[in-house]
């Protein structure tokens, strides 16, 4: 659900009509790629979305050519990753990050992260940061942004639904469904989601995964 | 293809330079797989519009959307 909000949080920005003012840079973490995605890795990405301004590719090519004279072109550090990110950013008129599922980093990176991202802020107030993941990370994301707003997302029954019967259109041994049981998953899977919601989250949710 | 495509294309030895990621790629996936029509509901949040015009400066700059897991994370990928 998070991944399917954040990008299409990221499209709306992107499509927004008579704001060609907006860049719009989004990274979604992985816990597959845990041990990659370091947080120097993802400002890096981000930063790497806002070169499409000739501004920003000037002086990224030119900090690329010193660290190639002096250093051998050596991968940078978190601190001079960050301060590339927010000199970027300052040369735009205004900059929206989102970064989804955040609790699927490693917890040392999502503290970095968490930093690097308030550190960002307080030099450049007009931009806007969207992130999602789980509600166990909600105290941490308090804890660098006080007045950050949280809101609890959740499929509506209808949505459920309809994600059933695309699964289930997709479905490559059709020769084990029936009529019946096509019936069954499409009213007792989002019947049960829906009590979960109700019921919080003392429900044990490991029953309903699918594949 | 769009422009930050061309530029990335044009410089590939930065690109890796700045990091070993592909955040557009992975985009490119997510939104293909996308249902259409599913989640537009937050769009229209007062929440979401607040945060997206800017309103309240620097104090509302972040927005959290936490989901459950269960649902969020391993049913609606």
């Amino acid at each position: 659900m998070t991944r399917n909000i954040s990008s299409l949080v990221m499209d709306s920005l992107c499509d927004e009509p008579g704001e060609e003012d907006i860049v719009v840079a989004g990274f979604y973490c992985d816990f597959r790629g845990q041990q990659e995605q370091t947080t120097a890795d993802i400002i890096g990405a981000i930063l790497k979305q806002l070169v499409a301004r000739p501004e920003v590719l000037e002086h990224v090519k030119t900090a690329f050519q010193k660290a190639k004279m002096e250093l051998g072109g050596r991968g940078l550090r978190l601190p001079d990753m960050v301060r590339m990110l927010k000199r970027a950013i300052a040369t735009l008129p205004q900059v929206f990050i989102c970064i989804d599922a955040l609790d699927e980093c490693l917890p040392k990176h999502l503290l970095d992260l968490l930093e690097s991202l308030k550190d960002i802020l307080q030099g450049a107030p007009r931009t806007r940061i969207f992130v999602t993941g789980r509600p166990h990370i909600g105290a941490e994301i308090k804890r660098y942004f006080a007045a950050g707003v949280i809101v609890h997302i959740s499929p509506t029954r209808h949505e459920i639904k309809r994600y059933l019967e695309k699964r289930l259109e997709m479905d490559t041994m059709r020769d084990a469904m029936s009529d019946g049981l096509r019936t069954d998953i499409l009213r007792i899977i989002p019947a049960r989601i829906s009590e979960m919601y109700v019921g919080a989250s003392t429900v044990p949710t490991q029953c309903i995964i699918l594949y | 293809m769009n422009l930050s495509q061309v530029i990335a294309d044009q410089n590939p030895e930065i690109m890796l330079w700045l990091s070993p990621l592909d955040p557009r790629r992975r985009h490119q996936d997510v939104r293909t797989n996308r249902l259409d029509g599913v989640g537009n509901w937050f769009l229209e949040t007062g929440e979401f519009q607040v945060w997206r015009g800017g309103e309240g400066g620097a104090d509302k700059a972040v927005l959290f959307c936490y989901g459950n897991p269960g649902v969020g994370k391993t049913f609606l990928r």
